[in-house]
């Protein structure tokens, strides 16, 4: 299984250098992203996970306990985190 | 525009946001606050946050997002205004100019840390981060627990949710609960550092809890743009939070961050925005296309439509722009270039020596008045006095910034000075009041650290343990007065004779009047600080002040009593470009002596002048002696009466040697005149302050009064043997 190592940092900047990675990756089978260093987490980055995960074989995040705040502060805790969900 | 005059924009709002927050507090301070008073401090804070979101500055941003939550606690009446919060939140304010100062000119970003961990102290909900930026410790950021969650929400809810349409009764459950918002952050409102989360964890900070996160619109990855905005959420807000509490939140994005409001309202459409968003703050292009969400059953158009009407105004602009109507509404302005403005002020001026030059030529033809030449001299200055008044600013910016003085002196002395301030609106010329801010800091510094004494030494005198500081302006016969009072020990005489002797500036067995001690206080080098502190006592202030005092064409004088307290005056011109003067002829010469140092003219009986010694005459005014200085002999006219009674004596006022009497030929005219700098266009020549032309085109110059007095009285008064 490909993971993908998120930053700590994960702002527009990072979703625009990360979503060449995500797609490259696609067809390799369902993705694991680890998000246990992230610090720091914005809208972009949140979208793009949730697009990661309806696309191809979906993913599985690791996270972090700000991206799990950052969640639940959006509702998006289904979203990011339950399943595999492609 | 270019960005960066767009941030020229916003910085100048944040002087004026400063400025609000600063008097908002001001009247906390003094107990006369309304509502509207900490909604007006909470704006400025507010708007200063959103354009420095908008333009990466982080640090701003990041303090004033917390200096924000706070305002906004006290605003719902969350956290009571007390003397302690009033003192926090005025060393917010400090910072928070600091901040600014910094983000404008660079440097190091003022040292915040404690001051945020003591405003968040002070919130209402203060838990450790309550309000920190996304990366400190954000589990602890949350308002609810987990309790309220799994109570209110079910999973299968959310559940449902993320398959785009929830079901009606759960909806309602989330009603019961209070109010519902519907949020759609578009691609604008995550340019230039944007950041939507941010917004909705103030949300969340007021107690609301997420309803529903309409994801329906992300993409597969194959389409996915970072730039877009997908996400729509719908938040259940308490009963308790009012609806602008809320709005006040999504009021700088404006257009960017569309929100409904109410049980029948649904997230606002996806609109995405043209592919690689255009670079910074111009205004959002019409979108391509408008993807409409998934429509809700049963919902139709918004309630309350939540976005305002007007186009979406670059970012500084908004904040001022969808300020809710309760704010002071200031007459419509427009920013002014000022090297256009001074080209106007210029201009005038010509226009001035113009119609001079004409009703004097008309004179030679014998057409001694006409009503045109009337009508042409009054619209003349009429023009002129309204170009000046666009140049004119009220002096409460200058005073606006004492209050901080005083609270940093507070700190660094322990002397705690109450703040009076008289005719803040006295209005005076812009280049004046910027070359204000510098002396007035001076006398300012001065007065709290020499002339207000400790808390202990006062009330030892029986004195409050708070000194008065009071300031002052207003207009007087064309002159602005401005005054610097304390009531403090007033100045000790005995200590600056003695310390004037010491560093030589006096001899030991000098006969000085008060006022001649007093004024050695100015001289360069003095100061009589029993330490050097880092307030003042290296002696380079009083100096300096009156020369940046004598530079804007005006006078400072002190009164001074002796455990009552100090007076400092400073009389300076209404504007530094148009003067008026007294038009006098010395043997072959035109002058002008400037009309703010007369005093009174007369033609002397001959008893009224008297010799003194072989070559120094005194006149005597009303019982007192003045020295009579021969303008011939200063300025090497010749031709010029030598006897004062055959002359016209002018009775000036110096700042450095009392009162003095010119002696003049005669006084032929007193007008306005246009002062053309003679450093500019030739050199700086001792006892002339610079050049005009007359009605008849000849070129008369100014005398300047101190330095001519002041050299004849050291030379002997520079009289002739009479």
């Amino acid at each position: 299984m490909r993971t993908i190592t998120l930053p700590a940092r994960c702002d527009r900047a990072a979703t625009e250098a990360l979503l060449p990675e995500f797609q490259a990756a696609l067809g390799t089978g369902a993705l694991s992203i680890d998000a246990s260093a992230t610090q720091q987490i914005g809208q972009p980055m949140l979208q793009l996970l949730i697009s990661v995960r309806r696309t191809g074989e979906g993913a599985t995040i690791t996270p972090s306990p700000a991206l799990r705040e950052a969640a639940r502060l959006t509702g998006l805790e289904v979203a990011l985190f339950e399943g595999t969900m492609a | 525009m270019t960005p960066e005059e767009i941030q020229g924009i916003f910085f100048v709002e944040c002087e004026e946001s400063l400025a609000a927050a600063e008097s908002g507090l001001a009247a906390c301070k003094a107990g006369t606050q309304d509502a509207d008073t900490v909604n007006a401090i909470f704006r400025a804070v507010h708007s200063i946050k959103g354009g420095a979101g908008a333009f990466g500055f982080e640090a701003l941003q990041a303090f004033t997002h917390t200096f924000e939550t706070l305002l906004s606690d006290v605003r719902e009446c969350l956290v009571p205004i007390t003397p302690t919060l009033v003192d926090l939140l005025l060393r917010a304010l400090d910072v928070l100019a600091d901040h600014v100062t910094v983000a404008r000119e660079g440097g190091v970003a003022p040292e915040d840390a404690s001051l945020i961990r003591e405003l968040e102290g002070a919130m209402a909900n203060a838990a450790p981060a309550h309000a920190a930026p996304v990366a400190e410790e954000p589990v602890a950021t949350a308002t609810y627990d987990e309790e309220d969650l799994t109570s209110d929400f079910d999973l299968d809810a959310m559940l449902n949710d993320l398959a785009g349409s929830p079901p009606l009764e759960e909806l309602a459950t989330a009603e019961a609960l209070g109010w519902l918002i519907h949020v759609r952050p578009h691609a604008g409102a995550m340019r230039n550092g944007g950041e939507p989360l941010l917004l909705l964890r103030e949300l969340v900070a007021l107690g609301a809890v997420p309803a529903e996160c309409d994801v329906s619109a992300v993409p597969s990855l194959d389409d996915f743009d970072p730039h877009q905005g997908y996400l729509g959420w719908t938040y259940s807000v308490p009963e308790d939070v009012s609806e602008n509490a809320v709005r006040d939140i999504f009021d700088f994005v404006g257009d960017d961050c569309p929100i409904a409001i109410g049980p029948d309202a649904a997230i606002p459409p996806v609109q995405l925005d043209r592919p690689k968003a255009p670079p910074p703050p111009v205004a959002a292009p019409a979108p391509l296309s408008a993807v409409p969400a998934a429509p809700r059953p049963a919902a139709p158009a918004a309630a309350k439509p939540a976005a305002p009407e007007a186009p979406p105004p670059p970012a500084p602009e908004a904040a001022s722009g969808s300020a809710p109507p309760a704010a002071p509404t200031p007459g419509q302005s427009i920013r002014i270039d000022l090297i256009k403005l001074d080209k106007l002020i210029d201009t005038v001026g010509e226009l001035v020596i113009a119609q001079a030059m004409l009703a004097q030529r008309l004179q030679n033809e014998n057409v001694q008045s006409s009503e045109e030449l009337t009508l042409l001299e009054s619209l003349t200055r009429d023009i002129q006095e309204s170009a000046m008044s666009i140049r004119a600013q009220p002096i409460g910016s200058v005073f606006s910034r004492v209050p901080r003085i005083l609270r940093e002196l507070a700190s660094s002395t322990g002397k705690h000075v109450n703040l009076q301030v008289f005719g803040e609106t006295t209005e005076l010329d812009k280049t004046v009041i910027e070359r204000l801010g510098e002396p007035l800091t001076h006398l300012i510094r001065n007065a709290v650290d020499h002339g207000i004494e400790t808390p202990e030494e006062r009330l030892a005198k029986g004195k409050s343990a708070e000194g008065v500081l009071t300031l002052s302006a207003e207009h007087r016969s064309g002159r602005i007065l401005i005054k610097i009072a304390d009531d403090g020990a007033g100045i000790n005489r005995a200590r600056v004779f003695s310390k004037a002797v010491e560093k030589g500036l006096i001899s030991p067995d000098a006969q000085m009047s008060k006022e001649e001690i007093d004024n050695l206080i100015f001289a360069a080098g003095f100061s009589t600080a029993a330490t050097i502190t880092n307030v003042s006592g290296r002696g380079v202030g009083m100096d300096v002040v009156r020369a940046n005092v004598k530079d804007l064409g005006g006078r400072i004088t002190i009164e001074s009593e002796e455990g009552k307290g100090t007076t400092f005056t400073l009389t300076l011109p209404l504007t530094l470009a148009i003067s008026d003067g007294m038009i006098v002829k010395v043997g072959d010469q035109t002058l002008v002596v400037p009309l703010t140092h007369v005093v009174e003219s007369l033609r002397p009986e001959p008893k009224d002048v008297q010799g003194l010694g072989s070559n120094r005459q005194m006149l005597n005014v009303r019982g007192r002696f003045i020295p009579v200085v021969s303008v011939a002999a200063q300025v090497g006219a010749s031709g010029a009466v030598t006897n004062p009674s055959q002359g016209v004596l002018i009775v000036v006022d110096t700042e450095s040697a009392g009162q003095a009497a010119l002696m003049v030929d005669n006084i032929f005219d007193q007008r306005q005149f246009v002062i053309k700098s003679l450093d500019t266009h030739y050199r700086s020549v001792d006892g002339v302050a610079g050049a005009t032309i007359l009605g008849d085109g000849r070129v008369a110059l100014i005398l300047n009064v101190d330095t001519l007095v002041a050299s004849a009285i050291e030379s002997g008064f520079g009289l002739q043997a009479a």
